[in-house]
């Protein structure tokens, strides 16, 4: 039983250590703003197969959370301050964002396309 | 103001009700552990908001990501240590069964219903909402407490006709997935890189609908998981549930003996 337990523990832990290190690449930086429970711009473009920097900026007096099922994030960002958010690397496709708060107008789609220039920030 | 938050209530409020519905049928008659973990939990949830924006700035900006994450690893923890109460209740003292269930309810309050606290704190002052927000919050905590005695009813049929390890198996299920819907917080802030799509179910069952959200709650269910979220549900589950096995069989095998 030992001898599993040890084997398995093993396993688990090589298996963390080459799922979980962050590969150290420079990652684009794209930016949100979120003013009167609205996003801008509703609809940003990212890279498809890459890794992404998302700043959302909340102008707003109330605090606000970020949430995405379609991406797997959820994060809340404090009135009048910034929050930082890690996406992809993503499939092509059409990725719906939402402010969990403001539901009806806080919404917003990540657009994942294959690019073949590097894209500049999108402010 | 309203459908928000009846939402918020199915979100966060919910897996606070299944896990105390789950634990109310586990655990022997005593109650008295619930309200004081209620009064205990309410008194860190305080603190904890209070303290939000300190935590927030810690280990480069991923303070409330980790906090989060390891509370939901305890969660687990706690639900594994349960099964060795279970296996080993012989010499084991009865009051910890009750310290667990405390802590686990302690631990998924402060974490879930931080949520309520920054919303309520954000909106409540804007007079125009105050009405539809109060109607919002019975309808939700409403629906929520109906699910949550209707869990309670078949857990305690379930521990009638199969034993405690079967109200054990529901609380390991619940932990495991909320472990593993915690993994995307550590990918969000950068820790760790797993965002490999494993499968997308989406036309199946989509998270945003009602029996999406029930099935997060109760086993984990995601419609787009990853790689690594898949392969780490799969080791939670597996490796107690077949340690424990091996354990009870061992065990009894040895009383067996002994008579």
């Amino acid at each position: 039983m030992s001898k599993l337990v040890r084997y398995l523990s093993l396993s688990c832990g090589t298996l963390s250590v080459l799922l979980c290190f962050p590969v150290l690449a420079a990652v684009t930086e794209y930016h949100l703003t979120l003013k009167d429970h609205l996003f801008f711009p509703s609809q940003i473009t990212i890279p498809a197969n890459q890794k992404v920097k998302l700043i959302v900026e909340n102008l707003d007096p109330t605090p606000e959370e970020f949430d995405s099922f379609a991406l797997n994030r959820e994060k809340v960002i404090f009135a009048r301050q910034k929050a930082t958010i890690f996406i992809g690397p993503l499939k092509p496709g059409e990725y719906s964002f939402f402010g969990e708060y403001n539901p009806n107008t806080a919404r917003g789609i990540v657009i994942v396309e294959h690019q073949n220039q590097e894209v500049p920030d999108a402010h | 103001m309203l459908i928000n938050t009846v939402i918020l209530f199915l979100r966060d409020a919910l897996p606070i009700l299944v896990l105390i519905a789950y634990l109310f049928a586990h655990l022997p008659t005593s109650k008295s552990w619930l309200l004081i973990s209620l009064v205990a939990s309410a008194i860190l949830s305080l603190i904890y908001n209070s303290q939000i924006h300190t935590i927030e700035q810690w280990f480069d900006g991923t303070g409330i990501e980790l906090l989060i994450w390891l509370s939901q690893l305890l969660v687990y923890l706690l639900a594994v240590i349960l099964a060795a109460e279970l296996t080993f209740s012989r010499c084991s003292k009865h009051y910890i069964v009750y310290w667990i269930a405390g802590l686990m309810t302690c631990l998924t309050m402060v974490s879930k219903g931080s949520n309520f606290i920054l919303y309520f704190e954000g909106y409540l002052h804007q007079s125009n909402v105050l009405q539809s927000m109060l109607l919002g919050t019975f309808l939700g905590l409403g629906i929520c407490l109906s699910l949550a005695v209707l869990l309670y009813l078949t857990a305690h049929w379930l521990k009638q006709q199969f034993g405690l390890w079967a109200t054990w198996l529901l609380i390991l299920v619940y932990a495991t997935g909320q472990f593993v819907n915690a993994l995307p917080l550590l990918v969000q802030v950068d820790l760790i890189d797993a965002s490999s799509t494993a499968w997308s179910s989406q036309s199946v069952l989509s998270d945003e609908f009602e029996f999406g959200h029930l099935f997060n709650v109760l086993f984990g269910y995601q419609a787009t998981p990853s790689i690594f979220q898949v392969i780490v549900y799969v080791f939670a589950l597996s490796i107690p549930l077949v340690t424990f096995y091996w354990l009870n069989l061992s065990t009894t095998k040895h009383a067996g003996n002994k008579q």
